[in-house]
């Protein structure tokens, strides 16, 4: 029952985000013919897409949505009075940080592959083609690196009370961390989930088709899903020492 | 057969920064019997329930609760499993209807009554399609109860539990309490509400500014303690009341006010002796005692 508590706690945020990014894309593949294109520089519907979708507009709105499903959990039930009621559950805190932690992470995963389903399956309506396997290799990238951005959000909402600076911490961090990762010394150090989840940041990104050649980055996810794990499990560990 | 206890804390201290919210308390409930926690807002009530229940983690100092160590994280989660806790503002999940929270709690206790759910949802007419932010305090109360009582728990916590309820919540609540201790649930119960406590508990722990300054039966309170006021034809020194059994002395002008924790009649006698213009000799009530104690430490 802690998995239907967690899901009824982020239902309203992952469904509104749901809506969004399905309507985004939508709206992006739709309005394809009606001069969109030409309005993104676009000479191909696979570069429009990429342009509009995975480098742009939409991925922003991800990376926003990814770091506020993260945000939640203890801190913010204390504000709300029913950490008292959660707390004397016979559970341990670590099973309720991790349960929250995987309900959040499936539902990134799940909003990543959205655009892997809509794009492919609305494109012929406008006489275009979006190969399924580039939409799947994006999602999963997509769920990487929102995995990494959620993280963010839920460190945040563990360490920091109140309604609001969580995800104003975990914006301010994010934005701070893509500023840093952009610098040309730092590049070679720190990945880029941005870049990762656009596919500039891979060796497989082809900026002449738009399109991801080869094999996935394999380290740089398995990194990701290191920071993730660890993180998730870091947040257990400082959500045992604290007093509610 | 040896007093079973279902609290023990011992030194058990609770530092926010120079701010000492408890200090070095050490008490014991016993089984089967309704003990109330007293003291003003402020004094460290909340705080150690919250320590006994592995909600905020002690500065110095251990206890149990149902014979487990409080501060074992894995102990604490065991104990769980037999307390139920009623905080101070009854908040629950929002969100869910009654039906829902029902539902979720009943799944982490096997030994769930559902007879008892079912009499309590007829007891206390709560409707079960309706959203727990919807409720009233009260029906939140009587919901959070709901949940406590039909776990059978050995041990049942209440922070405040009257706080913001209406008369008739308030009966309800005292009767439900005495209920459980009837059916072997022992109860403890934080309030500042002194009439209450006075009314359903057999025991008082007293609590002040994070000390405990008195823990008695309410019982011996009633036998043994005595307001003791002599009229004095002179003044009288301190020293000649230095008996066993007081507790406080007051003197005002030539009028000594002795208050008598034990050893009453000895204590009049001794008195009589010093040839008083008037002797008068009446039981103290629990708001007597808990005003006397908490402004001894003003």
């Amino acid at each position: 029952m802690l998995w239907y508590k967690a899901w009824r706690e982020s239902q309203a945020r992952f469904l509104l985000s749901a809506c969004t990014i399905a309507g985004l894309c939508v709206v992006f593949v739709l309005f394809h013919s009606q001069g969109a294109a030409s309005a993104y520089r676009s000479r191909t519907y696979v570069e429009y897409i990429w342009r509009i979708v995975y480098k742009g507009y939409l991925r922003e709105i991800f990376a926003l949505l990814a770091l506020l499903l993260g945000v939640g959990g203890l801190r913010r039930e204390r504000d709300y009075g029913t950490a008292g009621f959660t707390l004397t559950l016979p559970v341990s805190r670590l099973r309720l940080v991790s349960i929250r932690a995987a309900m959040g992470l499936s539902e990134i995963a799940l909003l990543s592959f959205l655009p892997v389903i809509v794009i492919p399956a609305l494109s012929p309506l406008v006489g275009q083609v979006y190969p399924w396997t580039q939409a799947l290799e994006f999602g999963l990238l997509w769920a990487a690196g929102g995995s990494f951005l959620f993280v963010i959000g839920f460190l945040a909402s563990i360490l920091f009370a109140g309604e609001y600076t969580a995800a104003v911490v975990a914006v301010t961090v994010t934005l701070g961390y893509s500023v840093v990762a952009d610098r040309p010394f730092v590049q070679r150090y720190v990945i880029d989930v941005h870049d990762l989840m656009s596919g500039t940041g891979t060796h497989h990104f082809q900026p002449d088709v738009f399109l991801l050649v080869g094999p996935l980055p394999s380290a740089a996810l398995s990194i990701i899903l290191l920071i993730v794990c660890s993180s998730v499990l870091l947040a257990g560990c400082i959500t045992q020492r604290q007093d509610f | 057969m040896p007093k079973s206890y279902v609290i023990e804390t011992h030194g058990l201290t609770k530092c926010y920064g120079s701010f000492e919210a408890v200090q070095s308390l050490s008490f014991r409930v016993s089984s089967q019997r309704i003990t109330g926690f007293l003291g003003q807002n402020g004094a460290g009530k909340s705080t150690t329930i919250k320590m006994l229940l592995g909600m905020t983690h002690p500065t110095s100092g251990t206890g149990t609760i149902l014979s487990r160590c409080i501060t074992d994280a894995k102990a604490n989660r065991e104990a769980r499993r037999d307390v139920a806790y009623v905080g101070e503002d009854k908040q629950l999940y929002g969100y869910m209807t009654v039906e829902q929270i029902v539902r979720f709690t009943k799944s982490f206790y096997p030994d769930w009554r559902s007879e008892i759910e079912s009499r309590l949802l007829k007891q206390y007419r709560l409707p079960l399609d309706r959203k727990v932010k919807a409720l009233s305090k009260g029906m939140r109360t009587k919901l959070a109860l709901l949940l406590a009582f039909s776990r059978r728990p050995a041990l049942l916590i209440l922070d405040e539990p009257s706080e913001g309820l209406d008369p008739v919540s308030i009966e309800e609540l005292l009767q439900a309490l005495v209920m459980a201790a009837a059916d072997g649930t022992s109860v403890f119960f934080s309030s500042h509400q002194i009439a209450e406590v006075e009314r359903v508990a057999e025991h008082v722990s007293i609590i002040d500014r994070g000390k405990l300054v008195m823990d008695f039966s309410l019982d011996d309170m009633r036998q043994s303690y005595r307001r003791i006021t002599a009229g004095f034809a002179t003044q009288q020194l301190a020293d000649r009341f230095q008996i066993h059994g007081i507790r406080k002395m007051q003197a005002s002008g030539r009028q000594v006010t002795l208050l008598a924790t034990d050893n009453a009649d000895e204590i009049v006698e001794i008195v009589r002796s010093m040839e008083p213009v008037s002797i008068e000799v009446a039981p103290m009530s629990l708001r007597e005692v808990f005003l006397e104690t908490v402004r001894k430490g003003a």
